[in-house]
């Protein structure tokens, strides 16, 4: 175990934790930020996708003693309200089914939208390519994407 | 509680459908019914009006519908609270939902599966909503000394005929609640008036989903928890020789390794801590009796077990075929889980289930203890598909916590979850039939081989077909493997109506017959006729492809629904690539449009998935498939475009979880032949494999 300092969502955060272990189990068991989800362990699906730097990171795969003083942001701290625009273009265009990997999605697409304000089909094919949604909802999550590169800063 | 009353007084309504078998619409004054855990976090300032079971009206005009239907992406929490809320006349952003746990004395069967949900409960609910209704109007009659029967209701407020007084439901509680149940005089809307019930809602639970506040099975905390992993055996029936468990012993957080019925269990202060000493662990197996058993000698057994078709007419064209398909894994996004709390005389669950009352039946009996000692707490699903009316989860959570003597959230990994799944059956369908001269069918014989532990499937004597086929006739057989299977969406249909489908192109083919005009002579159903006949409108059937570009068709009838499938491909080298994806459905009334739709977009990635990609394959007793990448599911980047239609009617509605996949595999395999005149002899679909 060791005492680790990392700062998610904007509050700087003590650990204690064996240093190995993945961000998403530290989130999660320790700091009982459950929106990232468990997958697969392996960074093969992306239902535990976080921000870190602003950068798509699949926090099954990220040991906790590397992320040093980069920034970690989780759906819990997208946005103050919930009111991000891809949030509320997800409830507008009802992306959800069961919703599990959708947290993992949206933090994917927070991603793409601040490397690329108005990302194509293309675009979109490429970052999701290793996001997998069991329900299905692939089509509405290219909609409510385009819809929030609109608005998204 | 104290204005609690007796149980005893409730009547019951028997329901014709499976789910919620008994709904509680009471015959006994409105407060009686205050379950402690069903309204468990509902805060009550002043008077909360509780008609029945299902319904509370808080006075700051805040309805709350109990769901008893477990929620796996169906989106049960959402329209089942429309079919209430529209019935009641009540402002939908006024409506909330609370999750009830198992109860089978207060709900009756609660569990989710056959697609029963909506169609089993929504004449039911209705009568709920109505009734509510009906007791507000007449709290506001008495309130006003005026005549209920000219009173009206509108965006959860009464309104006097000539609009000059209005009273919101929530001023009306304490007067409500001093009302007798009507049992008689209960008018249901007309279709024409619905205002949520058609139009569409979209889900109840969006805004926690997108902030990550929703709480799924594995999200579960509660004080004092461990947390565990399961080392499973390597094959079926594999049995533990002995353990070493000294490197896992020293991981830090470890708390304890030990045996359990299906594994080894490592128990520690938290997730990361199980899965380092869990790999650490050393277990010795002895493999049983099953590990020379592979896929290759499935597929051998269930080809043996075919017996001689019957005699076609004479001089007729006999067409022979055969397709085969694979074991399937749910696979669902969150792996399964539960959290069990075990005491001397009560244990309470928390877990995402398919069948809250079959799991609390199924601790009771582990335990021993009477249904009102277990509680089971129903969180969202992170999918279902039929796995979670499994319990293997719930039970090792009870067995684990039973041991160790404290609360405990048992966790399946992925690798757990594929390999150690109720499996969609393997099966090998045998086909022998006939055309004469002037292109008609004149016999039709299927044997349908699964193979697994389910139980056998009856033969079927008649053919289940939905064409008017003569001397037509199916055998369902099965050969037992220890391979545990279940129930994957749309159960048999996953096989029967895909390799029927399938079979039907051929006959077409071998009549010299349009593969569409060929099944719309021979269908007898009107309503399938329509939905194949719009999903061909809709597809553009008759207009010429590019080269290598070939279209299938494809229908299916079940569940009280009716399905038609178009896909579009085209076959370059090895590669499949998807173009268009039409689907139809006829469900009668979609009560959530948007769920529908969902619905069918889902089912269409799942047919789509299966058949180009997933597929779990037996080695050594055992499943080769350990996570995602080696179980290829379709991913947004290879979707074509989904066009759903729905035909929209007053009808009764049927069922929507199902109705979509059986008629996308085949209409995939089907335009593969008609792109490359080569037939789909094996699930999923390889170009190097076609014949």
């Amino acid at each position: 175990m060791a005492l680790i300092k990392i700062n998610i969502n904007g509050k700087d955060r003590s650990v204690d934790v064996a240093p190995d272990m993945p961000l998403l189990w530290v989130l999660r068991d320790v700091l009982d930020l459950t929106g990232s989800k468990f997958g697969c362990g392996i960074g093969a699906c992306g239902a535990c996708t976080v921000l870190v730097d602003g950068n798509e990171q699949q926090s099954c795969q990220l040991p906790v003693s590397q992320i040093g003083h980069k920034k970690v942001t989780t759906i819990e701290g997208l946005s103050k309200d919930g009111n991000h625009p891809l949030q509320k273009a997800w409830i507008e265009h009802d992306v959800p089914q069961c919703g599990y990997c959708q947290a993992g999605q949206i933090m994917a697409a927070a991603a793409l939208l601040k490397k690329n304000p108005h990302p194509t089909d293309a675009d979109i094919d490429d970052v999701f390519a290793g996001h997998i949604c069991r329900c299905g909802t692939y089509q509405r999550i290219r909609e409510a994407i385009k819809a929030a590169s609109g608005s998204a800063k | 509680m104290s204005n609690r009353k007796e149980f005893s007084r409730r009547s019951f309504i028997q329901l014709a459908g499976g789910v919620g078998a008994v709904l509680v619409l009471g015959s006994f004054s409105s407060l009686a019914c205050a379950d402690a855990d069903a309204k468990a976090g509902l805060k009550k300032k002043g008077v909360v009006f509780e008609p029945n079971a299902l319904v509370s009206v808080e006075p700051d005009g805040t309805v709350t519908v109990t769901i008893i239907a477990p929620d796996a992406g169906q989106g049960s929490r959402t329209a089942l609270a429309m079919i209430v809320a529209d019935e009641m006349d009540v402002d939908w952003h006024k409506v909330k939902v609370t999750q009830a746990p198992a109860n089978q004395s207060r709900y009756g069967y609660q569990g989710i599966g056959g697609s029963n949900t909506i169609r089993a409960m929504y004449g039911e609910l209705r009568k709920i909503g109505a009734t509510s209704r009906m007791m507000l109007v007449s709290a506001a009659a008495k309130t006003w000394e005026m005549d209920a029967a000219t009173l009206k209701t509108a965006n959860g407020h009464v309104v006097s005929a000539d609009g000059k007084k209005s009273i919101g439901y929530g001023e009306l509680t304490a007067i409500a609640s001093t009302l007798a149940v009507p049992t008689a005089g209960v008018e249901l809307k007309s279709a024409d008036h619905f205002k949520l019930i058609g139009k569409g809602a979209t889900r109840i639970d969006n805004p926690d989903v997108t902030t990550g506040k929703a709480m799924y099975g594995l999200d579960v905390k509660v004080p004092g928890m461990v947390y565990a992993v399961i080392e499973r055996p390597p094959a079926f029936g594999a049995k533990v020789k002995s353990i070493d468990d000294g490197d896992a012993k020293k991981v830090d957080g470890v708390i304890n390794v030990f045996e359990i019925p299906s594994g080894v269990a490592v128990v520690a202060k938290n997730t990361w801590a199980a899965l380092s000493a869990r790999q650490a662990l050393k277990v010795d197996w002895d493999l049983g009796p099953n590990a020379e058993l592979n896929s290759a000698k499935i597929s051998s057994q269930m080809k043996a077990a075919v017996k001689d078709h019957m005699e076609m007419p004479a001089g007729s064209k006999v067409v022979e075929s055969s397709l085969e398909f694979p074991f399937l894994s749910h696979a669902t996004m969150e792996p399964m889980n539960a959290v069990a709390d075990v005491q001397a005389d009560h244990c309470t669950i928390w877990a995402g289930t398919q069948q809250p009352t079959g799991a609390q039946g199924r601790v009771c009996s582990l335990l021993k203890l009477a249904p009102e000692k277990v509680t089971i707490n129903v969180m969202l699903l992170g999918g279902g598909f039929g796995r979670r009316l499994s319990d293997d989860y719930i039970v090792d959570a009870v067995n684990v916590s039973k041991a160790i003597k404290m609360p405990v959230k048992v966790m399946w990994t992925r690798d757990d979850d594929m390999r150690h799944d109720n499996y969609r059956p393997a099966c090998y369908s045998s086909f022998k039939g006939a055309v004469d001269n002037a292109g008609n069918p004149t016999g039709w014989s299927h044997q349908a081989i699964q193979s697994g532990m389910a139980r056998p499937p009856g033969p079927f004597g008649a053919s289940g077909l939905s064409y008017n086929i003569p001397n037509s006739g199916q055998i369902h057989g099965a050969v037992r493997v220890p391979v545990p299977t279940g129930a994957w969406r749309s159960v048999e249909n996953t096989l029967l109506n895909v390799a029927n489908e399938c079979y039907m192109d051929e006959l077409a083919h071998a009549a010299g017959q349009d593969p569409f005009e060929f099944r719309k002579k021979l269908l007898t159903d009107e309503r399938l006729l329509k939905v194949l006949e719009v999903a061909a409108e809709k597809a553009d059937w008759k207009k010429p492809l590019p080269q290598g570009h070939g279209r299938g068709i494809a229908c299916f009838r079940g569940y009280g629904s009716y399905a038609a499938h178009v896909i579009e491909v085209s076959v370059t080298g090895n590669k499949i690539k998807l173009h268009r994806a039409i689907c139809v459905v006829d469900c009668g009334m979609a009560v959530n449009p948007k769920g529908v739709e969902a619905q069918m977009q889902g089912a269409c990635t799942d047919g789509l998935s299966t058949a180009l990609r997933a597929a779990i394959t037996i080695d050594k007793g055992g499943v080769v498939e350990k996570n995602w990448p080696d179980f290829g599911w379709m991913t947004l980047d290879a979707m074509p475009n989904v066009e759903v239609t729905i035909l929209q009617n007053a009808d009764h509605p049927g069922g929507m979880g199902e109705v979509g996949y059986p008629s996308v595999a085949p209409a995939v395999a089907n335009a593969v032949f008609a792109a490359t005149g080569k037939r789909v002899r094996k699930f999923p679909i390889k170009v190097s494999e076609l014949v």
